[in-house]
């Protein structure tokens, strides 16, 4: 018995890893028994680490809101594609066109941003507010069904919004222009763009959660929402707040995901939210690091999937590691088992 | 006893009283298809209490069963003359395999009770929200699977669906001693036999619910622990939910394909799942009347009401409000709406049952955490 | 995580700890993460007897409880129960042996009636399948008759009303919450059943009649009881046999008088009220 558990543990803890790699192993060494060199992978890995840094602030919203009320807020991906349409929006208000200026682009997409980011999490605090806080003390699959219909109401807003096929918008940064080329591997304005705004979120994030009062309230309400309460922290802002900045990064991810691929689609959040679901939960669902590391992971899974397999298969693949992720290691790559009460 | 004999010859009499291919009574077997369907989720997710999101996987199969067995698909079999297993005789003509309804029926609910049981193998250890994520994973690889069929060979030149295109046409039902229905100049007998098909499921699911069965489920559904503890063997009363409940939409999912007369893998979305689930929640988890209730409202409000909203009041509501849109338009954001809305005003549903109500009104049998040690 | 090898030393030979005992644990021990909750435990129930095992909180012993029970595979050791050997089962094939349990913090199916309750109890001794269910086989149909009339019988026998049979377990009293799970766990025909703090919420006058059922219990239907307890005089009036549990170490075992002579048992007892 003891050495089938032992056998489990070592495939659970490794096989995933294993499993990981070999996907991008498999195609670098087929490219370099065909002579191609590594060229084509390594762009794989540009393209799928930028791509990645998106889904990580998505990631991250899911990661946050799991923390502290276990709850999978299945709209998420919603917000997020909400926050694309208002950043679309947003170039015809501000009158960002391909003609504007650096300097003017560079300020309007500033604001632009910071606008969408505002969206999103104003949105996603709302979503709380209607569809998740009236259910906190029902069965914990309540508010996971609702959490199913908001996502559902917000891709029909998407739909009556800018109608029901991707619709392709202006490419303001010239998102594919190659900026570095290192022997074929390039390094487009795009990819510089998503890790160049991401980085900065993930540490003003972090440096929020582990050092301000309120992200103090937010781990003490994670914990244990019943001694904070008692310790005076208001559970319900703590929870509106966690909401607010899930919100914030899907919004910013929303800009940056419209300048990156250059198109909107109301369905766009769907496939992104379990994408990044996924991340979080290779994660570790509730580590903000995690969720970081999961997405750039599953970024370039999907980059090669797309790239290699084809890209009608890309969501099997991903949702085939979702399962693999779940079943086998629940806690996640980076997570410890965590211990039942005596 | 009375009042559910007169019901049923009403039921049973009313095509009669419609022309042979009368819309209404066209939207009246789907929604028979879809009590069939609501009452296998409810099986499921009411008795048992599994989330389960990605139900539109049985749908799959079992509409997938037809188009294997009821039409052209294997056109090379048996060297171009088919295989024909009690086939009509204008089947029995046609390239491909042609078995009878019947023998497709079965050959569905086996299909999909064991898929169900695959399905539910990995969530065993799971928690109730990573399985609803995971049998929605499930639901989105096999829908996958199907719409890219075409690039999936099998054995020999054989396919696993024709991808994005529909299989069709498929074999009318045939049944003995009946014959051949023929929907191009009668709808009645689809209308009877999703009747009857209403009927077997409705009768198994309340002897199921006062079985042995039954009372595991839900003793699981309100502590596994305890279930477990007083003798409930967790795996087989779980896979035999997800069974059970596979088989009825594997049915549903069978009858549909031979009466929309084609087999579309672009159905086999997200989507489905949730409609089917919004019937259960809107009539009422576990309670056996309220999701036919449910599915019978829902499934007339997708081919009925809310074109009749279109045309009618709802369309100068909306022009009232200066919105420029038709509810058709945003089907899905209405069944969303209703998930919410009944979530938070009625969790219980329409016509609850009792224990749920209790539990999700007054949180009563919703403490108990797991301490069963995760295990294969 | 893997298991230190347990230490070998020579146990103080267990009183039942042989092959006459109902129910055996050698050298049982339990590791969560790294942390030992229960600590190369031994013990043996003999058939028909009362014993118990006490201990400050946290000590194990509901950890203990659930390894007997299969809701915990041991890390170390092993377990038997008739002298075969259980370790690692799963609970439903215990509960089908014969060791019914019932729970620290009562667990019953709350939105089910106490008979249903006591139904769910028999499911082990049912046979019942899908289809004989569907069709209502005149087997199935007698074995549902003979189960419900058993619960009957069962909640009858721990002394609830005959109006509260049908009456959700949720709507019941603290006291009948408690004969019903009793009831439920005795409804499996066990020969071993283990009770976790059963007099936990009672005042001493229902404490006491608890205590005489317990004997008639044994008494009457042929069932050894395994009691953790806090209640000191249920322990000492009712237990023939007392193992004490001490940061997951069996630090004491006889019979009630020498445990309450034994220094180690007093000062685990004192040191922890002095650390409190």
């Amino acid at each position: 018995m003891r050495g089938a558990a032992a056998v489990w543990e070592f495939v659970s803890k490794y096989g995933l890893i294993a499993l990981l790699i070999a996907f991008p192993a498999y195609f670098a060494i087929t490219d370099l028994s065909n002579g191609e060199g590594l060229t084509r992978i390594g762009n794989n890995l540009v393209a799928g680490l930028s791509n990645g840094s998106i889904w990580a602030l998505v990631a991250l919203g899911y990661t946050l809101v799991y923390g502290i009320i276990e709850l999978i807020n299945f709209a998420h991906g919603e917000v997020f594609m909400i926050g694309s349409f208002v950043a679309f929006a947003l170039y015809g208000t501000l009158g960002l066109t391909l003609a504007t200026g650096p300097l003017g682009l560079a300020v309007g997409l500033f604001v632009a941003l910071i606008l969408s980011m505002l969206a999103s999490g104003t949105l996603n605090v709302m979503i709380e507010r209607v569809a998740y806080r009236p259910l906190r003390n029902a069965p914990k699959l309540a508010p996971l069904i609702t959490a199913v219909g908001v996502s559902f109401i917000l891709q029909n807003v998407g739909i009556l919004w800018l109608g029901s096929s991707q619709k392709a918008i202006p490419d303001l940064i010239g998102a594919q222009r190659v900026l570095v080329d290192v022997a074929g591997v390039t390094i487009s304005r795009a990819d510089v763009l998503a890790v160049g705004v991401t980085v900065p979120l993930v540490f003003l994030l972090t440096a929020f959660v582990s050092r301000s009062r309120l992200g103090k309230a937010m781990r003490a309400t994670a914990q244990d929402p019943e001694a904070a309460r008692l310790m005076g922290i208001n559970v319900d802002t703590t929870i509106s707040l966690t909401f607010l900045l899930g919100g914030l990064l899907a919004g910013a991810a929303g800009l940056i995901n419209a300048l990156y691929q250059t198109n909107v689609w109301y369905f766009q959040g769907f496939t992104a939210g379990l994408i990044a679901f996924t991340a979080a939960v290779m994660g570790g669902i509730g580590n903000l690091r995690g969720a970081v590391l999961g997405g750039l992971i599953i970024g370039v899974i999907q980059q090669i999937s797309d790239n290699r397999i084809g890209n009608q298969w890309t969501p099997a693949v991903v949702f085939a590691y979702l399962v693999l992720i779940m079943v086998f290691r629940p806690q996640g790559l980076i997570g410890e088992e965590t211990r039942e009460a005596g | 006893m009375l009042p559910a004999a007169v019901a049923l010859t009403a039921l049973v009499i009313f095509p009669v009283f419609r022309d042979p291919l009368d819309s209404f009574l066209g939207d009246s077997i789907l929604a028979l298809a879809f009590v069939v369907m609501a009452l296998g989720l409810n099986i499921v997710v009411g008795f048992a209490g599994l989330l389960d999101l990605g139900y539109v996987a049985f749908y799959a199969f079992g509409a997938l069963a037809t188009g294997w067995w009821a039409s052209d698909f294997f056109t090379g079999v048996n060297g171009e003359r088919g295989i024909h297993i009690g086939a009509s005789e204008f089947a029995s003509s046609l390239p491909g395999v042609h078995l009878n309804f019947l023998l497709i029926l079965v050959g569905a609910v086996i299909i999909t009770a064991i898929a169900g049981a695959i399905i539910g193998l990995p969530t065993l250890r799971l928690r109730g929200d990573y399985i609803a994520i995971v049998t929605l994973a499930f639901g989105e690889i096999i829908g996958r699977i199907a719409q890219n069929g075409d690039e999936l060979t099998l054995i020999g030149d054989y396919k696993f669906s024709n991808g994005r295109q529909s299989i069709s046409p498929i074999d009318q039902i045939n049944l003995p001693l009946i014959g051949e229905f023929d929907q191009a100049t009668n709808l009645r007998p689809y209308f009877w036999m999703g009747l009857a098909l209403v009927l077997v499921v409705l009768f198994v699911n309340f002897r199921l619910r006062d079985s042995r069965m039954g009372r595991a489920w839900i003793a699981l559904r309100e502590d596994e622990v305890a279930a477990a503890s007083m003798g409930v063997p967790l795996v087989k009363t779980k896979l035999m939910a997800y069974a059970v409940g596979a088989g009825f939409g594997g049915i549903s999912g069978a009858f549909l394909g031979a009466f929309l007369n084609s087999v579309n893998a672009n159905q086999f979305q997200f989507g489905f799942s949730i409609f089917i689930l919004a019937m259960v929640i809107l009539g009422g988890l576990g309670s056996i009347w309220g999701v036919v209730i449910g599915a019978v409202l829902l499934s007339f409000v997708n081919t009925r009401f809310l074109t009749q909203l279109d045309q009618g009041i709802g369309n100068d509501v909306l022009n009232a409000l200066g919105l420029d849109f038709t509810f058709n338009e945003v089907k899905f954001g209405v069944f969303g709406f209703i998930l919410v809305l009944v979530m938070v005003l009625r969790p219980e549903g329409l016509l609850p049952e009792r224990r749920r109500k209790l539990e999700l009104t007054e949180g009563v049998g919703t403490g108990g955490e797991s301490v069963y040690e995760a295990r294969a | 995580m893997t298991p230190e090898p347990a230490p070998e030393k020579a146990q103080p030979a267990a009183a039942a700890a042989n092959g006459s005992a109902l129910l055996a644990a050698k050298d049982v021990s339990k590791i969560f993460g790294g942390l030992v909750a229960v600590d190369d435990v031994s013990f043996g129930i003999a058939p028909r007897s009362i014993v118990s095992i006490i201990g400050p909180n946290g000590a194990g012993k509901t950890t203990f409880f659930n390894m007997l029970t299969g809701l915990y595979k041991p890390s170390i050791g092993t377990i038997t129960f008739e002298r075969q050997d259980i370790t690692g089962r799963r609970p439903d094939r215990i509960t089908a042996l014969g060791v019914a349990r019932t729970f620290q913090n009562i667990r019953l199916f709350a939105t089910m009636s106490a008979v249903e309750n006591v139904m769910v109890g028999q499911h082990a001794r049912m046979r019942a399948g899908m289809f004989g269910a569907i069709l209502r086989t005149p087997a199935a149909r007698k074995e549902e008759r003979r189960v419900r009339e058993h619960a009957r019988e069962m909640l009858d026998y721990v002394g609830l009303k005959p109006a509260a049979f049908d009456q959700i377990a949720a709507n019941l009293s603290y006291g009948d919450q408690r004969r019903v799970e009793i009831a439920r766990a005795l409804a499996s025909d066990p020969r071993l059943l283990l009770l976790d703090e059963p007099t936990a919420g009672m005042n001493p006058n229902e404490s006491a009649r608890l205590t005489e059922f317990m004997v008639k219990l044994r008494d009457e239907r042929d069932v050894a009881i395994l009691l953790i307890e806090h209640d000191m005089r249920v322990v000492m009036g009712v237990s023939e046999h007392i193992t004490v549990l001490d940061h997951g170490h069996k630090i004491a075992e006889g019979r009630p008088q020498e445990i309450r002579e034994d220094e180690r048992v007093i000062e685990a007892y004192l040191g922890k009220a002095a650390g409190d």
